[in-house]
């Protein structure tokens, strides 16, 4: 029976102040770029900052997911059929994907689109392709639309498992390419991804990470919070 | 080695400022060490994004910096450092 009780009873709290915190700092990230980014006008922190926009809705659509499921004392999120909104729970979980994943490919593609342009422009490529953010924006889209048309948890762990191993090649070419310039935001970098991938799963099939999920939790914030560290280090308290 | 595009924004706008704030056209082209087409490019983008003003006296056309371009000129290598510290 859907309840208050559920949600006091269910340690919801861990979870709110872990997405609130999440979202602060993304937010804070998205903010304090602004300033680098109207006086550079570089895509490159477009893409970086705007990844950690969408960063901050997938966690506000995430802790809504677990709402939904604790209120609605539901297992599977895809499965919630409310009497007023019947497609809440399908509507939330495609938004929670397809940000989560959008938001990764953001990440991404800030450490990539300047190879990209170089080799473009050393090819003296003319011919009109299509932007990769684009398409970055179509396979979120398509995952998004997986996600509530499939249901099991087997189906769930392939999926992020097949996305997390796309991330990671892409990651390892360009940290050959840039010969690993900095080791500690790849490390940072490659962490983020990992316990991303554990966060979206960790929605999907609650009971799978249950014995793991404050080690998640706890390492989650502190990469979240060194990157906003290395933010405000670099832009100042803009 | 090829410049960046910040990089000869930097450079433009140093000239500008460094002479008096106010300067002729023909003089900053040759400053820039830029093709005329180039030039124009990253003139027209100057001038769109607020960077430089043009100020018309005595039928003579100069360029003068804005606010926002001297901000720029300020805050060039916190943009640099964060640029390098993300490699974006």
């Amino acid at each position: 029976m859907p309840g208050i009780e559920n949600l006091l009873i269910q340690n919801f709290g861990t979870e709110i102040i872990y997405s609130f915190v999440i979202i602060l700092t993304s937010l804070i990230i998205y903010f304090s770029t602004r300033e680098i980014y109207e006086l550079s006008n570089y895509k490159g922190v477009n893409y970086f900052r705007k990844s950690f926009l969408f960063f901050a809705i997938a966690y506000f659509f995430r802790v809504f997911i677990k709402f939904l499921l604790v209120y609605f004392n539901e297992s599977f999120i895809v499965d919630l059929n409310p009497e007023i909104f019947p497609l809440l729970g399908v509507l939330s979980t495609f938004l929670f994907v397809y940000f989560s994943t959008i938001a990764v490919f953001y990440l991404l593609y800030s450490l990539m689109f300047k190879k990209w342009e170089n080799q473009k422009e050393e090819k003296k490529d003319k011919k009109p392709r299509i932007n990769r953010i684009y398409l970055f924006h179509l396979i979120s889209f398509i995952i998004a639309i997986f996600s509530i048309s499939f249901r099991g948890a087997l189906f769930y762990v392939f999926l992020n498992f097949i996305v997390f191993l796309t991330i990671i090649s892409f990651f390892v070419k360009i940290s050959r390419d840039n010969k690993l310039k900095n080791k500690s935001l790849h490390t940072l970098y490659i962490l983020l991804f990992i316990f991303w991938t554990f966060n979206v799963i960790e929605v999907f099939i609650p009971n799978f990470l249950q014995k793991t999920v404050l080690i998640i939790y706890l390492s989650s914030l502190a990469i979240f919070l060194i990157i906003l560290y290395k933010v405000l280090r670099k832009c100042g308290a803009n | 080695m090829k410049r960046e595009r910040l990089e000869i924004i930097k450079d433009i706008l140093l000239i500008v400022k460094k002479n008096y704030n106010s300067i002729k056209t023909t003089p900053l082209l040759r400053k820039s060490n830029l093709s005329s087409k180039i030039f124009k490019k990253y003139y027209d983008e100057l001038i769109k994004k607020g960077f430089l003003r043009e100020n018309e006296i005595n039928y003579e056309k100069t360029f003068s910096l804005t606010d926002k371009g001297f901000k720029f000129l300020d805050r060039y290598k916190t943009i640099l450092d964060f640029i390098q510290e993300f490699e974006l």
